[in-house]
């Protein structure tokens, strides 16, 4: 078995009157990667260094395998961890930073180098061996954290915002390689960020977090397709929101009776029900809308007039006013748009009834 | 760089006058260590280095050098390794009760030296450290703490915490983690404290003159009384030594401090 399982029971941290983090729960199979997803304070970075072990909780525990691990300090965990800003001991050498986890282990140094170079090839840095870390650029350093965090064959991987000070670009093109070494060497990761394109590739299970809570735990596909809270539908990508009242839901869907018209909603799987005739919150995600051409129907059409539109290249996004349902925004691909977008332009906006998918407000 | 103005006259001549203010009384003491006459003077005839050949030929010269080097060295080593731990203990805990230690590790550099030589000498008495070598490397290792607990806390503010974190995590223990990293890390201040403690003793006259009378005999001690009883050029040559023993623990210090940047 290669991977670790690993739970977090009832997890806690509060600093005086301040609840970090509140009553998490949740369970990672071994192999997978996790990803901690939050804004700043949501206490997604409290968890990881109370599962590193820097960080003792004020309540509940965490569990490797089923064994209780909380009173471990963090040497004796075992796990490697890729710090924020990769924290590699400036006076070293790229294979001494490497090196560093095995010599604490009192392995010999044949030992030493041979698992050295094979954690240096799997991040393809070999040829960088002797230099410092300051004569390597950003993406480089990140690769060394990461050798210096599996080369002692660790129970997990713990990551800090890995990809965080990276530009753009190089950002996107370490998340491949991170994703590849995860799959190669099929350990458990978890990983912490504020970026959600980042949690969206890189996870199989993502924990979204906020003030301290878990707002909702799962796959990548599931989560965007059926947020469970307001908060989930638009961090987790973008969201319109529609309001009205619910009518006659049942398994298969539901109507939102709204000032103007009704909104078919058909449930594509299980979403949390509102109540008949309670308030009811849909999310409606921009690239679900079309724009319909002239005679074109959808099960749900609205008209409106565009007030304001940008050209993303791939696409445009535009937001149309409505009489009834607000400002409701759609992004379009650019080379199938029916219409060239322009300020005060009357559209109708057309989307299928399973696009939408009823959300909770989010507890105060 | 516009708005940055050149000093003035003014400004440029009083910057002259204290920097000659403070050099000029050092480098008196060059012409008079090399007089050719036989008392505390200018040279009249010529030049002579006999004063020099005195001092490295006299037993008790050589004898007073040997003991101040051994005695400054064995205070350096207690200096060093007392305030390099306060320092790191201080930066770890890192409370309000710290900043009390950090404040009270200073107090032998705020409270004047002669008040410290009168309050040893009534507590070395009973204990038998007066005139004692152990005594006064105790008396000028722990005054010389404060060199080290600056400079070391220096270099720790300037230390980044995750890389104790990231040892800790990768599974180094307490020891290790000092070892391997903190120490590499902040070695120059370590340095840097050492240099300042080892001169602050090997000049040090106020304390010793209480608590030393014959046995232990510092250079300091013999260039003092070498002045009370005679005015012997040779102490002219021998603090003409001593600046220059001193400039080059200096220049060690910058040296060093150059390579960390």
């Amino acid at each position: 078995m290669k991977g670790h399982a690993l739970s977090l029971r009832r997890l806690t941290k509060r600093y005086g009157d301040f609840t970090a983090v509140d009553d998490v729960s949740l369970e990672v199979e071994q192999g997978q990667f996790l990803t901690l997803l939050g804004p700043s304070g949501s206490g997604k970075t409290t968890i990881l260094m109370a599962v590193a072990g820097f960080v003792e909780p004020t309540d509940g525990h965490v569990l490797l395998d089923g064994r209780d691990i909380t009173p471990l300090p963090p040497e004796k965990r075992d796990f490697g961890m890729v710090f924020q800003g990769y924290a590699l001991f400036p006076h070293m050498s790229v294979a001494d930073n490497v090196a560093f986890p095995l010599r604490v282990r009192g392995q010999s140094r044949a030992d030493r180098e041979a698992k050295v170079r094979a954690a240096l090839d799997l991040v393809q840095l070999s040829a960088f061996a002797e230099r410092l870390p300051k004569q390597l650029s950003g993406g480089q350093q990140q690769r060394v954290a990461l050798a210096r965090a599996l080369v002692f064959d660790p129970n997990l991987l713990l990551l800090d915002e890995p990809l965080s000070a990276l530009d753009k670009k190089l950002r996107a093109e370490l998340q491949e390689e991170l994703k590849a070494l995860h799959r190669r060497i099929g350990r458990t990761f978890v990983n912490v960020t504020h970026d959600q394109e980042e949690a969206l590739s890189l996870s199989d299970r993502i924990a979204i977090l906020n003030h301290g809570k878990l707002v909702q735990f799962g796959g990548p596909g599931e989560l965007y397709e059926r947020p469970r809270t307001r908060f989930v539908a638009d961090f987790l990508g973008k969201s319109n929101f529609l309001q009205g009242i619910a009518r006659g839901p049942d398994a298969a869907g539901m109507l939102l009776e709204t000032p103007g018209q009704g909104i078919h909603v058909r449930f594509a799987g299980p979403v949390h029900m509102p109540r008949d005739g309670g308030r009811a919150l849909l999310s409606l995600r921009p690239e679900k809308i079309t724009v319909l051409n002239p005679g074109e129907t959808a099960e749900n059409v609205v008209e409106g007039t565009v007030r304001a539109f940008a050209y993303l290249g791939a696409g445009f996004s535009l937001v149309v006013e409505t009489a009834h349902l607000g400002e409701i925004r759609a992004v379009l691909p650019a080379w199938q748009s029916p219409v060239a977008p322009a300020e005060g332009l009357p559209v109708r906006l057309g989307w299928a009834a399973d696009a939408a998918v009823p959300v909770e407000e989010d507890a105060a | 760089m516009h708005g940055t103005h050149g000093a003035g006259p003014f400004g440029r001549g009083l910057a002259w006058i204290t920097a000659l203010y403070l050099v000029l009384p050092i480098l008196i003491v060059l012409p008079v260590a090399l007089t050719d006459q036989r008392f505390l003077s200018l040279p009249q005839d010529g030049i002579s280095f006999q004063h020099f050949r005195t001092v490295l030929t006299s037993p008790e010269w050589l004898g007073s050098i040997w003991q101040s080097f051994t005695i400054a060295l064995a205070s350096t080593v207690l200096s060093v390794v007392a305030g390099t731990l306060c320092a790191i203990g201080c930066w770890r805990i890192s409370r309000r009760a710290t900043d009390l230690v950090r404040l009270l590790m200073l107090l032998p550099l705020i409270i004047p030296s002669i008040i410290y030589a009168i309050g040893l000498y009534r507590y070395f008495g009973p204990l038998d450290l007066l005139d004692r070598f152990l005594g006064v490397v105790i008396a000028h290792g722990v005054t010389g703490i404060p060199y080290v607990v600056i400079t070391v806390s220096t270099a720790l503010a300037a230390f980044d915490p995750r890389l104790e974190q990231a040892a800790r995590g990768m599974g180094a223990s307490l020891s290790q983690t000092l070892r391997w990293v903190i120490l590499p890390r902040i070695m120059p201040g370590i340095v840097s404290g050492a240099i300042f403690a080892f001169i602050h003793s090997w000049d040090e006259l106020v304390m010793v003159l209480f608590i030393a009378s014959r046995d232990v005999f510092t250079l300091p001690r013999r260039i003092w009384d070498g002045i009370n009883e005679n005015l012997d050029p040779a102490m002219a040559a021998v603090a003409v030594l001593l600046i220059v023993f001193t400039l080059l623990l200096l220049l060690v210090d910058m040296a060093l401090r150059r390579r960390a940047q």
